[in-house]
């Protein structure tokens, strides 16, 4: 798709009323093959996914496509690393403009790149859930005989690898996207995948394709939002490219109903992907009627790349016009905090409890990305490092608790789980802390990153409302952990699963790197704060 | 708004889209296809034979066969006809680019030709998928 | 015959499009209601293309049309899926997730 971005974005010079195709050639924008290289490795190994699916037979897809994804992404991961050495300090902005890869997209990528192998080991995990957490054949209808038949077959619809290789190619061009049209592409590449791998929970379908419905209907309907506002940027600048808006932001005294108007659909359709309340409503209903592990996957890497996305244009973009703005983020920070901490406490599912907390990070998130300095870039990166490793550990830790029919996510069900199992409420209770950022943990430097950042830049009482918010939304992640501690278990209570190796490891891993992460956070810090966006 | 329209106001070019002169083949052309179909209409049964039987009688190509029971969920429509649509529309749509890249594919050069061989490449997985899952068997 | 009309009828039609998601409940139409929020932003494009002078806009608007057949196979199917099952394409029956 990108490719053929650069093919269409050459033509451009061609003037309207000329008859087409003159014939002197046309240039073709030089393309740096290494920086771009872990994307077309991605994408390149979802087409042959979709391949397997083709041709395989059955018994032999799940195998297949966990080894061709997990390799792919080592080898994306690999060119990733070696490029890092040889990129340009201030980054690559390649393809015709229409991608940036620098330091802050290197970062996102390598964190998107390693989120990923986790989620997708806990996808095929087929140990907790016999046969998997996927349904075998999703067209079939729930409720019906064939339905209940297939219930019983050890089978699952392996697609879910492909998709979500695709969505994950559309996640790391959305973050290096450096105009807008590209970004919208990229938008829906990672949306689409993403709607569907919804639908396809083995089990409580109906509440799986709700979700599915409902996370469509939304996301379609702010995609809508994003696309017309590039349509009134590009009236405005006559360009889509974020650096042509910036300029011609600042050097006109062109139509403004246009450049806000635009930036104002724009940010609505970003905030929507990045879950940022008022923007939230589909959150708590997708999180929890999606599978877990796809859960996990949208939960820590949809929050990276819709993240990743709303830096770039704020600070390429539209810094130049940022006096204009920031006081209405202002509010959407503010906003999505409170509304992410107060309705959390009213949960009774640990699914849509971590949801809200999901909203409330994303307005902690939005206060880092509206600093607008190099300070606040870094600080908002490694915050993202942080969620997207506890957000992965705690899903795979709620998929584990199970009852009879599945997974036993009422709070109520959680009541006591201390006394059967010590080391999964032990690890549930760190991740919760984590999330609620208590010190000796990585959210808690996170949280204090992103303040500093914002203090820094004279956003005192924007601090001081997110401090009262994250006090609030502590309140019901010690109350999950006050329930799992302090309260007799249920007689008929949840037990707790044992996962395979490959599953455990991941936990163990995102746990770990919670902890490194709230010990010695300077090494990503020094990572996360090596560059800024390439200018161009 | 002010601004806007400032910006904005600009004649329509002589000869160009905003001309209506131009449009005269076009409407020429509708004439010449509104006048030939009434001529099939009004002449046919007055120079043909006339045998009826079933077969004559049913819709012609009309796509969607009628159901047998109009039960809400049901069967309004055959699944099978939902998936022909929606594929059709998929590898429809993407041959839009194809069109541009026909224009100008002289000054695009050996580069654009490889670009859009591989395009239709990655539209001939998803093709491949389809016809090894059954999705192409009508039944 | 100034470009102007075309971005009034445009915005006439996303707001259109806008509101038909917001009040109808039949999921199938809320979804022809999206769809006629992307078309409106066609429109925009190739206008702004035409005041712009450039054919970007034009190309952007290949880019939507695809994208929204894209959305739409990935779409209905989501949609008759749930319909198969409930019988009903009402977004008010999708009422199993709340709270």
């Amino acid at each position: 798709m990108s490719v053929l971005a650069t093919l269409v974005t050459a033509a451009q010079p061609v003037p309207v009323p000329a008859p087409p195709a003159p014939a002197a050639t046309i240039t073709q924008p030089p393309i740096s093959y290494p920086a771009i290289m872990p994307i077309l490795i991605i994408l390149g190994a979802a087409c042959v996914g979709v391949l397997f699916e083709a041709f395989l037979p059955r018994h032999n897809r799940i195998a297949a496509q966990l080894v061709l994804s997990v390799l792919a992404i080592l080898v994306a991961g690999w060119r990733l690393l070696s490029y890092a050495d040889e990129m340009p300090e201030t980054g690559t902005i390649t393809l015709g403009r229409a991608l940036a890869v620098d330091k802050p997209t290197l970062v996102l990528w390598a964190t998107l790149l390693v989120l990923t192998i986790g989620a997708l080991i806990l996808m095929a995990d087929r140990t907790v859930e016999r046969g998997g957490y996927f349904v075998a054949d999703a067209a079939v209808r729930p409720g019906t005989v064939q339905d209940r038949a297939q219930a019983g077959r050890g089978e699952m619809q392996t697609e879910v690898f492909p998709l979500a290789l695709f969505a994950l190619g559309g996640m790391m061009v959305f973050c290096a996207a450096n105009d807008l049209l590209t970004m919208f592409i990229a938008l829906e590449v990672l949306s689409l995948p993403l709607y569907l791998m919804c639908g396809l929970a083995r089990r409580r379908r109906l509440l799986s394709q709700e979700a599915a419905v409902k996370y469509f209907l939304l996301g379609a309907f702010a995609s809508a939002f994003f696309l017309y506002g590039l349509a009134l940027l590009y009236g405005y600048a006559g360009s889509v490219q974020l650096s042509d808006i910036a300029n011609a932001a600042a050097g006109t005294n062109r139509s403004e109903t246009l450049l806000f108007g635009g930036l104002g659909l724009l940010v609505v359709g970003l905030l929507f992907k990045g879950s940022v309340g008022p923007f939230h409503t589909w959150t708590p209903d997708v999180y929890q009627g999606a599978p877990t592990p796809v859960t996990a996957f949208m939960g820590a890497c949809t929050k990276i790349a819709a993240f990743g996305g709303i830096l770039r244009v704020l600070s390429v973009g539209f810094g130049t016009t940022s006096w204009e703005w920031r006081g209405v983020l202002w509010g959407v920070a503010i906003a999505s905090m409170v509304i992410g901490a107060v309705l959390g406490l009213t949960q009774t599912d640990v699914k849509r409890m971590v949801a809200y907390s999901s909203v409330a990070h994303a307005g902690f998130l939005l206060i880092g990305a509206i600093v607008l300095k190099p300070a606040g870039l870094s600080a908002t990166l490694f915050y993202l490092v942080t969620y997207g490793f506890t957000t992965l550990a705690t899903f795979g830790v709620i998929g584990l608790v199970r009852n009879a029919d599945g997974e036993a996510t009422h709070l109520s069900q959680w009541a006591g789980l201390a006394k059967r199992s010590p080391l999964v409420a032990g690890t549930m209770a760190f991740l919760l802390l984590a999330l609620a950022g208590i010190p000796l943990t990585s959210g808690f430097v996170g949280k204090f990153v992103v303040f500093q950042a914002a203090l820094s830049d004279g956003m005192a009482p924007l601090v001081v409302v997110a401090v009262l918010a994250s006090a609030v939304a502590a309140f019901f992640y010690l109350r999950v952990i006050v329930l799992m501690y302090f309260s007799q278990p249920a007689e008929d209570g949840p037990t707790v699963t044992i996962p395979n190796l490959w599953t455990t490891g991941v936990l163990t891993v995102c746990v770990l790197v919670t902890l490194f992460l709230g010990i010695a956070p300077s090494l990503v810090l020094d990572w996360t704060s090596s560059g800024v966006f390439a200018l161009q | 708004m002010y601004e806007t329209a400032t910006i904005l106001a600009q004649p329509p070019a002589p000869g160009g889209p905003g001309d209506l002169k131009s449009y005269l083949p076009l409407i020429l052309l509708f004439v010449l296809a509104g006048a030939f179909a009434v001529f099939s209409v009004v002449v046919a049964p007055l120079v043909g034979p006339r045998r009826y039987n079933k077969a004559k009688l049913d819709g012609y190509e009309c796509g969607i066969e009628p159901s047998p029971q109009p039960v809400v969920g049901g069967g309004r429509v055959p699944v099978a006809y939902y998936l022909t649509a929606m594929l059709f529309i998929l590898f429809d749509i993407e041959m839009v680019f194809l069109y541009p890249f026909a224009v100008t594919a002289d000054a695009l050069g050996v580069f654009g030709l490889v670009e859009i061989f591989l395009f239709i490449a990655t539209v001939g997985f998803a093709y491949a998928y389809v016809w090894r899952r059954g999705g192409l068997d009508w039944s | 015959m100034t470009p102007t009309y075309y971005l009034l009828l445009s915005a006439l039609l996303f707001t259109i499009g806008a509101v038909g998601v917001l009040v109808r409940r039949n999921a199938i139409v809320v979804f022809m209601c999206i769809e006629l929020m992307l078309n409106a932003v066609n429109l925009t494009l190739v206008t702004f293309a035409r005041i712009n002078g450039s054919l970007s806009g034009q190309v952007m608007a290949f880019f939507v049309m695809v994208v929204a057949a894209a959305e739409v196979v990935v779409g209905l199917a989501i949609i008759m899926s749930i319909f198969r099952t409930r019988r009903s394409a009402s977004v008010d029956d999708s009422n199993l997730l709340k709270y």
